[in-house]
This record gives structure tokens, C-alpha cells and sequence, in this order.
């Protein structure tokens, strides 16, 4: 097909302005898909994206489009994961593409996921289509949103286009523009080839599927494809499309996007943003902007039952098979055993990670307080990365700490300004910029990541009714006055409930934690001390008085073996204690602690 | 048919006899009894002298030696002395009753008169426990007793009268609206009598119970309880009572044989609804309604119940377990796989090693469950 019929596209949007909706209704309105077969939401196709109604994992579609000029386009979509955890997989995904359909909900405005993305489609030089959606709605503020798009994001809000893709009006206007607006792709096909990876997936019988999209030259079945950050070689062995299943290929050229296998073993081995070209004749020039998806949310994962830890390590490399962001370092803790040391590019990621393990997995598992990973510069002039509060170095080694600080857009209705500024603070975010859009604010703030990461969002969420959008993006790391919080039981560290935070946030977390465990913690033989430490300095105490009296006063008429049962029965309500050091704590009760 | 199972040595064996009725249900108690009729205990009866019988049959019955027989209940003084009388003739004839053998009767203040306590000497019994409880009036009407504290002193004064020289009291303490000094006057008040033995428990709510079920006002606190517990302790002390076991206290010579029995590890049969027996490697008990009781005798079988047949470690865990409830504590050699246990014990408190025996202490009595737990 002529490079001239061909599109190639993305849809971005704040969550929940309907972009799955749209994507489906592409597909229906040109057949790509049978409506009958038809998932609702059909490129969500993982259930938890289902579930949670966004978008992890991208996919991409070829749509045939016979268009009003009686010309059949080639419509290549091509999705992108909907959360900011994952903004470089967006990154790349747009790279992949020469225009992007930028959804605005009609009913709420420009969010700031949408700024999030539209900047990302401004780097990839896209040719950015708004869509004003939802336009059915009883709430719909067509014009409002219209204003916002000019004086927000700067775009003619002439050239928005109005559609409702629940009902699929001026869906076929928006096929149009597709066709007129975004321009063709570029690219020679007798070049070498320069192939873009930006995304793939793990299929047990074919090994790793990659999605390409091809910018110089061909490639087909047999050719050597040498992927050019690493440097490896594999033989091609399948080129395809996605209609949206598999469908193979003589080959893809130039301009087009789709699929290729090639015997990769792991997802690892050909990551997004990687540069695959062929090895007899190779490109130049690699495409710049590719790097590792760099965890930033650290959490330790440990099995409940002791006897689960091989399988934990089974789940965790089958995962990786198909995520190579996530990664893992086994770990042990006194009070919790043996387990992983988790990174993830952010607190969604964990929790999608987390709930695989369970649900598809059968895991039961331990989670501990999620924590980023800081900077420490040594006395000795050295940098250490640190992940885990356990491996910090002795406060006289330390010279400073460095915490990483990120860049975050708030959107909000004017009237949750002040609670909206109060939570910052709380937050240590410093205020950068405050804009003025009508009956909404854009506040951009700089925040420790540290600090977004446990309960911001919820509470950001809870303040404005729902109303307030979030988004945020790496921005350097800082150096900040920051400690370990440590928890004594009876003088023996709690590792598990160790902690690196801020100073300032330490006296209250210290006494919240100790209260926490107070409550939890059945008395004892003897006394405990619940002591909240930085270093040598007790800064909260807490005290579980010593258990008086449990006797069993008599054994009536001989009747031993009820005694014993009883005695069996508390036994077995043991096993499921946690010792930490001498104390012995339930583990559901510590497992709430460490949830907190 | 006989017993299965046979006792592992000659003896002395004990012999748990259960009377279960009662004229009235005590709040606190959760034990096999019901209401007392004549024609009730008629029947019983007669079912009790055909288990004798019964288990006299077994081939080792005439070669074991009987050394304790307890009468517990229910409410055992509701027997008249004859009826009595021919079940202890019935086992003296079925078994060798050793003539030194502790005889002891549980009885009910309301139903003992000095002709009775008389009666039951004359047939035999040789120890009285008599089920005070409390010595505060209002208490006892709230523990449902048919007995004032008045009762009790002369049931007492009966039983010294009749010519009973091992006389025990039951009391009990971390009762509703029961503080400290209201106990400690109960206590005052019985070692004033200078009974032989004292046994005293802490109530505990068992299902089963009117006050489980129901629930209760005023219980007192756990500071409270623990309170009673050293109040009794050091009263009892004073007046030169051994605290030979967690809820025992006795003048010297005169410990219970009978629940040492229990707690030494040794051998009973169990005789009566309900009743509990320890044979060999096999703990059991009867079926616990009276009318299964006597239906299964009336037809000529046992009225065996449950039984387990102990694995040795749970005969050693057991022999442990039970043993370091008594003052004399177990050979130290007993505790060899809990060396640390001992040790953080002993540095608490809790338990003293004394040459090669170990033995916890009156503090350690209090905690005594969370030991045994890890001593299973």
C-alpha cells in the first residue's frame, strides 16, 4: 500500500474522557470487528484493565477505512497505556505515530492528564486532532471546554471536532479528518531497514511478539534483525498485523505498523523504545530517546506462608516474561522471612503487579510501605542508591540525602484551592505556578515523590468531591533532611516497619506507629516497650502492660483432654503468630500495621 | 462386654464416681448434672452398680488396687448413706479397695447434716469437700446456692461433729461485685474453721453455663482477680497451708490424694454420666445424659462415650503439663527440649530449678497456660 493511504495514530486523554469508547467505535463503524464477537472495550483486554476501566498494556489495530474519496486508507491505531506510571511507554508509543486524537470530556474539561499527554504529543511533533467528547451529556459544556482547549492548551478551538463516541455521532466526520489532518508517513522503503519497537508481548509458543513500527526500509520473514541497543541478533521469523488478531504478512515497510517475531526469549530483550534493523545492512543511526523504564516505587513483597517463597519467585519471573519494568532482588527480613525486593514505575504499577501475583498466581502476600529510592552521598564523597530503608548507611557516613522530587499538575474547581494548598503543604510540595481558567484552577506544584506515593491520591480525591486531576513527571533529586525511622520492640528493630522519611514527618509517624502496634499487640509474658527511634533517640513510646493471669483453674473431675484441646487449640492460634524478637504479634494484626 | 482397654500397672488406681443432679443449677456451672427425683436416682443408681459390675469384669479387675474413690458431681451428698454405702460395697467386692484408701464425698451445705456425714463415715468415706464457695451471703444468691454462710458453718460443724477429721472447702473468687476485701473476708472467715483443704477457683465463664449464656454484671476486673489470687495465697500461707497445686492448698499431710492422682499422670477408672477414666494409653468418658447412662447399663454394655488413645509424646506432654501444676514441680530432665523455655521462666520469675527438679512458682501458677502451651 502507498505510503500516501496510510495513518498512523494514537488517542490520548485524561482517564475515564473515553478513549477505549472511541477506539471501539472506530473499530465497529469500519468493520475491523465483528460487533457480535465484540468485548465491550475491546482493546482493554487484560481483566484488570477491565475492571479498573483504564489501559495498561497498549495495543494497536490496523482499521481498513474506505474514505470519502473512494480511496481505501490504511488507519493504523495505536493505543497507549492510560496511567502516568507509565508516561515513557506513552512517549514511545507516540513516537510511533505522525498525528494524535486529543479527547477532552466535555462534562469535566481539560484534566491534567490531558496536559500530561498533550505535551508528550507536542515532543513527538504530532499533529494534534482535540476532540471534544461526551457531547451528549445533559452537562456537556461545549463551549467551555472549547475555551479551555485555546487558552489551556493553545490549540485553534475551531478545529475541535464534536463527537459522542457512546452514540457514535461525528465519529465519521472524525474519520475524515484522520484521513485529511494527519499527514502521511515519511520514510523510504529501499533504505535500510530502521524499525521503532513500542511495545510487546510474551506468547509462550512464539516467544516475544514486538510491535513495530517501521520508519525506513522493509523487513520480512528470514532477514537477521539486529536490535541496536544491546546488540543481538535474531532471524526474523513472522511479520504480521493486528486486525486486532495476529495476521501474518509477506512484510512491513515503511510507514507501516505491526508485528514481528523473532525467537526473543524475553520481553527484557527487546524493550520499548529499542531500534531493530537488519544486520546485513544496518541504519545508521539508532532512534535517540531510548532508555530503561527506571522503577521508581520500592516495596518489599514477602509470601504469607513461609513455604510459598519458590513459588513467589516463579510468579515474579513469569511476570517479568511480560514486564520488563518490573524488577526484583531477593531480600529477607527478620520479621518477615524470605522475599523480593520490588521496583515499580509507580504505585499503580505496584498494585497491578501485587494483585496479578494473587489473582492469577494464588499468592497470598505481604506488601511492606512502599518507599522510593534516595540518594545518599557518603562522607567519603561516594553515591549509594538506596531502595531499602534496612541498607541505609550509618548516620556517620552520611553526608547528605537526596530524595527524588517530581513535577505535578493539579486541576481543580476553584473552591477546593485552599484545602487543595493545605494537603500540599502536608505534603512538602512547594508551589510553583497557579493559573486562573475560569471556574478551575491549574496549580503545578513540586513534591517528593516519597510523599505522593502513600495516600495523595485518595486523599486529593476525598478534598475535592472527585473533581481534582493529578498528574506528575520525574523532575531531579534533592537534597532533603532526611532520617530512618526505626520501631523496638522490647530494643530489638521491627526491620519491616523501618522506614526513611523525612524529619519533620517523623515524630508523627513514630507515634502513630507505635499506637498502631500497641493496639495490635497481645500482652506478653513481660512488659513491651513499643519505642519509635531515629538512631539512638527514643522520639515516641508506647507500652503493652504485662498479661497478669491465664491459668486454667482446675481440670474438673479428670477431664484432661478437654484441658489439652484447649491448650491445642491455643497452640495452633500460635503458628499464625509473627515473633518479632521475643514478641509474639498476630500476624493479621502486624499485617494491618504494615498495610497502614 | 468390658473395657478395651486395661490400666498399665497394678495400682493404685483412683476412681471417679459422677453423681449428676442437682436440686438447683448454679449460675457458674457448666458441668454433666441434672434435676434431682428420687426415682431419678432410683434409676441411676442401680445403672451405677451395674457399671460396676461391668468394668469388674475386665481379667485385671481383682489384681488393681484401688487407692482413692471421689465422689464428685452434680451434688454426691444427695445420696443417702446406704445408697452410697452399696456402691462402695459394690466396689470393695469387684476390686481390691485398699483399706487406707482416700474416700472423699463433694457436698452440697443444704444437704449435709450431721447424721448423714455420719452415715457416709460409717460407710467408708473418710474426707468431705464441702462446696462453700463464698462466705458472703449476698454473693451466694447470686451464684444461685441454696445455702447461706450460716449453712455452711454448720455443715461444717456436722461434718467435724460426725467425727470427719479431713474436711476440704471449695471457694471461689473473681466473682461479680467481688473486690479484694470482700474475698479476703471470705477467706479470713473459713481459715478461721481451720479446715484440712482449700481449693479455690477463679470463676471462669464455660459454656454451658446460665452466666455464659446469659451474660453478668460487675465481673471484676483482671488487677482484681490477680489480686484475690495473692490475697489467698498470702492468707493461707500465714495460716501454715501448703500451695501444693495452681487451685490447692492443704495442712500438712492432708493434699487431696485423689487429684494428685490427676496430676502425677497416674490411673483412674471413671465411673457414672460423663465421668472421665485413664487407662494404659487411652483417655475416655462416659456418655454424658443421664437416660443414655442408664439405657446403655439397662441393656448390658458400657456407656463408654469418647475415647483417644494417647501417642507417647502426648503422654510425655501431658505428664509435664500436669505435673508442673503441682508445688513439687517435675524432674528437671522432663524440660530437656525446652532448656530456653526454663531459662527465660526462671529469669522472670516464674520457675525455680532446684537441684534436679524444676517447679514453678506461686507467680508462675498465674501464667501457667502460656507455658504448657509451648509445652505440648
Amino acid at each position: 500500500m502507498a505510503l500516501s493511504r496510510i495513518r498512523n495514530f494514537s488517542i490520548v486523554a485524561h482517564i475515564d474522557h473515553g478513549k477505549s469508547t472511541l477506539a471501539d467505535r472506530l473499530l465497529a463503524l469500519t468493520g475491523a470487528m465483528d460487533p457480535k464477537k465484540a468485548v465491550d472495550q475491546v482493546l482493554d483486554s487484560m481483566d484488570l484493565e477491565r475492571e479498573r476501566g483504564i489501559t495498561i498494556k497498549q495495543h494497536t489495530v490496523r482499521i481498513p477505512y474506505l474514505a470519502e474519496d473512494s480511496q481505501e486508507y490504511t488507519l493504523n491505531l495505536i493505543d497507549t497505556p492510560g496511567h502516568v506510571d507509565f508516561s515513557y511507554e506513552v512517549s514511545r508509543s507516540l513516537a510511533a505515530c505522525e498525528g494524535a486524537l486529543l479527547i477532552v470530556d466535555a462534562a469535566q474539561g481539560v484534566e491534567a492528564q490531558t496536559l500530561a499527554n498533550f505535551y508528550l504529543a507536542l515532543e513527538a511533533n504530532l499533529t494534534i486532532i482535540p476532540v471534544i467528547n461526551k457531547i451528549d451529556l445533559p452537562q456537556a459544556d461545549v463551549e467551555g471546554t472549547r475555551r479551555q482547549i485555546a487558552e489551556i492548551l493553545g490549540l485553534n478551538p475551531d478545529e475541535a471536532l464534536l463527537i459522542s463516541a457512546k452514540l457514535g455521532t461525528g465519529v465519521p466526520e472524525l474519520l475524515e479528518a484522520i484521513v485529511h489532518r494527519i499527514p502521511s508517513p515519511p520514510g523510504d522503503p529501499a533504505a535500510p531497514l530502521k524499525a521503532l519497537v513500542f511495545d510487546s508481548f510474551y506468547d509462550p509458543y512464539q516467544g516475544v511478539v514486538v510491535y513495530v513500527r517501521i520508519y525506513e526500509g522493509r523487513v520480512r520473514a528470514g532477514m537477521p534483525a539486529l536490535l541496536m541497543s544491546n546488540g543481538r541478533v535474531y532471524e526474523v521469523q513472522q511479520v504480521g498485523v493486528f486486525t486486532p488478531e495476529m495476521k501474518p504478512v509477506e512484510e512491513l515497510s515503511a510507514g507501516q505498523v505491526g508485528y514481528l517475531t523473532a525467537g526473543i526469549k524475553r520481553v527484557a530483550d527487546a524493550k520499548v523504545g529499542e531500534t531493530i534493523t537488519d544486520n546485513n545492512r544496518p541504519t545508521a543511526e539508532a532512534f535517540p530517546g531510548y532508555r530503561d523504564a527506571k522503577p521508581m516505587v520500592f516495596a518489599g513483597l514477602y509470601p504469607v506462608e513461609d513455604t510459598a517463597y519458590q513459588s513467589l519467585r516463579d510468579a515474579i519471573d513469569k511476570l517479568r516474561l511480560n514486564d520488563s519494568a518490573l524488577t526484583f532482588e531477593p531480600e529477607t527480613s527478620l520479621a518477615l522471612g524470605y522475599g523480593f525486593r520490588c521496583g515499580f514505575l509507580g504505585l499503580l504499577h505496584m498494585e497491578i503487579v501485587q494483585e496479578r501475583l494473587e489473582r492469577e498466581f494464588g499468592l497470598a502476600l505481604i506488601v511492606t510501605s512502599p518507599s522510593v529510592r534516595y540518594r545518599v552521598i557518603t562522607t567519603a564523597g561516594e553515591t549509594v542508591e538506596i531502595e531499602n530503608p534496612s541498607k541505609l548507611p550509618t548516620a556517620g557516613e552520611i553526608d547528605h540525602i537526596e530524595e527524588p522530587f517530581v513535577r505535578s499538575s493539579v486541576f481543580a474547581p476553584t473552591e477546593f484551592m485552599n484545602p487543595i494548598y493545605r494537603l500540599a503543604q502536608d505534603k512538602r510540595g512547594e508551589h510553583r505556578a497557579l493559573e486562573y481558567l475560569g471556574k478551575r484552577v491549574h496549580i503545578t506544584f513540586d513534591f517528593p515523590l516519597s510523599e505522593i506515593i502513600v495516600d495523595f491520591y485518595d486523599r486529593l480525591k476525598s478534598i475535592s468531591k472527585g473533581y481534582a486531576s493529578f498528574d506528575y513527571d520525574f523532575l531531579e533529586f534533592r537534597p532533603s533532611d532526611m532520617v530512618k525511622l526505626d520501631i523496638l520492640l522490647n530494643g530489638d528493630a521491627v526491620d519491616a516497619l523501618s522506614v526513611i522519611l523525612h524529619r519533620d514527618k517523623a515524630y508523627e509517624k513514630g507515634k502513630t506507629l507505635a499506637e498502631k502496634l500497641r493496639a495490635v499487640i497481645p500482652r506478653q509474658m513481660f512488659e513491651v516497650a513499643i519505642q519509635a527511634a531515629i538512631g539512638s533517640r527514643v522520639i515516641a513510646r508506647e507500652t503493652v502492660k504485662a498479661i497478669r493471669k491465664n491459668v486454667t483453674a482446675k481440670c474438673y473431675g479428670g477431664d484432661i483432654t478437654r484441658k489439652r484441646k484447649l491448650l491445642e487449640k491455643q497452640k495452633e492460634g500460635k503458628k499464625r503468630m509473627k515473633q518479632l524478637g521475643k514478641v509474639e504479634v498476630p500476624q493479621e494484626a502486624f499485617l494491618s500495621v504494615l498495610r497502614s | 462386654m468390658t473395657l478395651a482397654w486395661s490400666p498399665s500397672r497394678r495400682g493404685p488406681l483412683g476412681v471417679y464416681l459422677h453423681i449428676p443432679f442437682c436440686r438447683q443449677r448454679c449460675s457458674y456451672c457448666s458441668f454433666n448434672t441434672g434435676p434431682y427425683h428420687p426415682a431419678a436416682m432410683d434409676r441411676f443408681h442401680s445403672a451405677l452398680l451395674d457399671e460396676i459390675d461391668l468394668v469388674g469384669e475386665a481379667a485385671w479387675a481383682g489384681d488393681v488396687t484401688i487407692g482413692t474413690v471421689f465422689f464428685g458431681g452434680g451434688t454426691p451428698s444427695l445420696l443417702e448413706p446406704i445408697e452410697l454405702e452399696t456402691i462402695l460395697d459394690r466396689l470393695r467386692k469387684r476390686f481390691a479397695l485398699d483399706p487406707g484408701a482416700e474416700v472423699t464425698v463433694e457436698c452440697n451445705p443444704e444437704s449435709l447434716t450431721r447424721a448423714k456425714a455420719e452415715g457416709y463415715r460409717l460407710a467408708g468415706v473418710n474426707r468431705l469437700s464441702l462446696g462453700v464457695q463464698s462466705l458472703d451471703d449476698e454473693l451466694l444468691v447470686r451464684l444461685g446456692r441454696l445455702h447461706s454462710s450460716d449453712d455452711a458453718r454448720r455443715a461444717f460443724d456436722a461434718a467435724r461433729s460426725a467425727g470427719v477429721d479431713n474436711v476440704s472447702l471449695d471457694l471461689m473468687y473473681g466473682l461479680p461485685g467481688q473486690d479484694v476485701a470482700r474475698w479476703e473476708s471470705t477467706v479470713r472467715g473459713v481459715l478461721a474453721w481451720r479446715p484440712e483443704h482449700l481449693s479455690a477457683y477463679a470463676l471462669t465463664l464455660d459454656e454451658g453455663s446460665r452466666w455464659a449464656g446469659e451474660g453478668v454484671a460487675g465481673l471484676p476486673g483482671e488487677e482484681t482477680v490477680t489480686a484475690q489470687y495473692w490475697a489467698l495465697a498470702r492468707m493461707a500461707r500465714e495460716a501454715g497451708y501448703e500451695h501444693y497445686e495452681i487451685s490447692n492448698y492443704a495442712r500438712r499431710g492432708f493434699r487431696s490424694r485423689h487429684n494428685q492422682v490427676y496430676w502425677r499422670a497416674e490411673e483412674y477408672l471413671a465411673l457414672g454420666p460423663g465421668a472421665c477414666g485413664f487407662l494404659g494409653d487411652v483417655r475416655y468418658g462416659n456418655v454424658k445424659p443421664v437416660e443414655r447412662y442408664c439405657t446403655a447399663l439397662e441393656a448390658g454394655g458400657l456407656p463408654l462415650g469418647t475415647h483417644e488413645v494417647l501417642t507417647p509424646a502426648q503422654r510425655k506432654a501431658e505428664k509435664v503439663i500436669l505435673g508442673l501444676r503441682l508445688s513439687d514441680g517435675v524432674p528437671l530432665a522432663w524440660l530437656e527440649d525446652a532448656r530456653s523455655l526454663v531459662e527465660t521462666w526462671a529469669s522472670l520469675g516464674l520457675l525455680e530449678v532446684a537441684g534436679d527438679r524444676c517447679r514453678l512458682t506461686e507467680a508462675g501458677f498465674l501464667l501457667s497456660d502460656s507455658l504448657f502451651v509451648h509445652l505440648l
